[in-house]
């Protein structure tokens, strides 16, 4: 057991932080907005922690803080990234479609190059030796692991709650929704609030556990991931994001025996889960499930 | 009578299209007030005037002496203001209870985090909301279906389930617009009485648009005519029956 952890317990790690990256996208996405800025909150948290954990300035909170320092770095980094969500979301989320998606890719690449070149990010180099919380890799499942059931949790609340079901109404239809007393620009900037929160509390987590910080880490490459977690997972439930992120950062690896063809493989995943699974992994089990409920009487529920 | 609605020389301009033009009536409170008017008329562009779905070019509309001219539709529909759609706008993904849930919107208050905790006072809000949609379910007689979609829902059902979703706003007005459309003779008459039912029940002010000339004149206490976007008439079924301009919309000119 501590041979598979020792050997595979940066993959399992990875997997979770995916898994909680992709889910950062599902809260604006329940209510119908596709909002690709997740690398970009992802990012600024990571450089929150990374600073935080680094420059001279803190150097006497670290000191007398010990490990404390770490939870406050999530905190800051959820603020801050929270706030920043407001100001970019207000007039982003006046867009709507494929034109929310294009500008919150701007964001991304906004934020990426203006880190790419302040002192305080490292520039291009980046922030090396972020101070870790941990001594071996795995153990950041205890960092990454309750964030995941806490927001697990989070998500089924939400999807029973007054806010949640104002977040699928607007999904459902934006102007029935506004014309039944729910205000969409107010729980649209909400939800993209709650999905930038998760992201930077992820980069903030991050930093340490990568050890290190630079302009790579938020870029169009990781919106285009997240992206396809959500699609090939499914949008609808919070499983859906939670098996996307998971299983497509896994396959990269498990298919890693096969060398270059790995990637052939991996697209082809891609687009057959695309087409034979329109409502993602998550949709397809659901699918299943009512059908051995209906054509075999399995797990039939009593009414 | 007590005046509750009151438009005043409402317009709506699209491009060179006078598609509501210098429009005036006033509502009274419990009354059943209709909206005919041929094709093209303007009639559900007025709906969308009185609830803010389409701003208004000039003109001023007052609730209670408020006005609604100018705010969005969220605020509009908080005042009391419930409305259905010509062509049926559920949330078709959701089951017809959750449709009704999401409309007690502006009668409840929970919060994200208090949705999260499930402090009590959210708990017992809940609790109401799931008791009251279960009621308005019943009311429209849909309550064996609560956890089906909307869309998978035939017309007229989908119909009933737009005015139980309307009246879980607890509206003091209802706009309905063509909720006989597509139904059947006895349906028809079914809809008459259901609606007279929930004015009574739940003391509501309710206009609507209609095509069905013995509906609207059986039904409503005062009925407005509009052609072309102008008001030709306004007054009772059996004046506005025998007004030449009202006939003339209708017939054409001998």
């Amino acid at each position: 057991m501590t041979d598979f952890l020792q050997n595979n317990g940066f993959l399992l790690v990875t997997m979770v932080q995916q898994a909680l990256l992709a889910m950062s996208l599902y809260y604006p996405l329940m209510c119908g907005q596709l909002s690709l800025a997740s690398p970009g909150f992802y990012a600024l948290g990571g450089y929150v922690a990374a600073i935080i954990g680094t420059i001279e300035y803190f150097a006497p909170w670290r000191d007398s803080l010990g490990w404390v320092i770490f939870p406050l770095e999530w905190l800051a980094a959820g603020i801050i990234s929270g706030f920043l969500a407001v100001l970019v979301g207000i007039p982003a989320l006046r867009l709507r479609g494929i034109y929310l998606a294009l500008a919150t890719i701007a964001f991304v690449e906004i934020l990426r190059v203006v880190c790419l070149n302040l002192e305080i990010t490292g520039g291009a180099i980046g922030i090396f030796g972020v101070p870790q919380l941990f001594e071996s890799r795995w153990s950041y499942i205890w960092t990454f692991g309750p964030l995941l059931m806490l927001m697990l949790f989070f998500s089924y609340r939400l999807d029973r709650s007054r806010v949640g079901r104002a977040f699928k109404a607007i999904r459902e239809d934006e102007l029935a929704a506004d014309a039944m007393g729910i205000n969409p620009t107010r729980y649209k900037v909400l939800a993209f609030v709650i999905g930038a929160v998760l992201a930077g509390v992820v980069g903030a987590m991050s930093a340490p556990f990568l050890n290190t910080w630079n302009a790579r880490q938020g870029t169009f490459d990781a919106s285009i991931a997240y992206l396809a977690y959500v699609l090939i997972g499914g949008s609808r439930s919070m499983w859906g994001p939670l098996l996307g992120g998971m299983m497509l950062s896994a396959l990269p690896e498990i298919l890693r025996p096969l060398k270059d063809s790995r990637l052939i493989i991996n697209g082809f995943v891609l687009v057959f889960a695309s087409i034979y699974m329109p409502k993602g992994i998550a949709g397809a089990v659901g699918n299943l499930k009512n059908f051995t409920t209906r054509i075999l009487g399995i797990g039939r529920s009593e009414k | 009578m007590t005046v509750l609605l009151e438009a005043e020389r409402l317009c709506r301009n699209f491009g060179g299209l006078k598609a509501v033009s210098e429009v005036s009536f006033q509502v009274a409170e419990g009354e059943i007030f209709g909206l005919i008017g041929p094709n093209g008329a303007g009639k559900t562009t007025l709906f969308n005037l009185m609830t803010g779905l389409t701003p208004v070019t000039s003109g001023v509309l007052r609730y209670r002496g408020d006005l609604l001219t100018g705010l969005p539709p969220h605020r509009i529909a908080a005042q009391g203001i419930g409305r259905t759609f010509q062509n049926i706008r559920l949330f078709k993904g959701l089951s017809a209870l959750e449709n009704i849930k999401v409309s007690q919107h502006v009668t409840t208050k929970s919060g994200l985090l208090s949705g999260f905790f499930g402090t009590p006072s959210s708990r017992a809000e809940e609790k109401r909301v799931e008791e009251k949609a279960w009621e308005l379910l019943t009311l429209v007689g849909l309550s064996g279906r609560a956890a089906e979609l909307a869309e998978n829902f035939s017309y007229g059902d989908q119909r009933r389930l737009e005015i139980a979703r309307a009246l879980a706003l607890e509206p003091k007005i209802v706009l309905l617009d063509e909720p006989a459309a597509g139904m059947n003779s006895s349906e028809k008459y079914g809809l008459t009485e259901f609606i007279r039912a929930i004015r009574d029940q739940f003391k509501l002010t309710v206009l609507l648009i209609e095509h069905h000339v013995p509906l609207v004149m059986n039904l409503c206490d005062r009925i407005a005519v509009l052609n072309f976007g102008e008001l030709i008439a306004v007054g009772e079924p059996a004046e506005v029956q025998k007004n030449p301009a009202v006939i003339e919309a209708y017939l054409g000119a001998e």
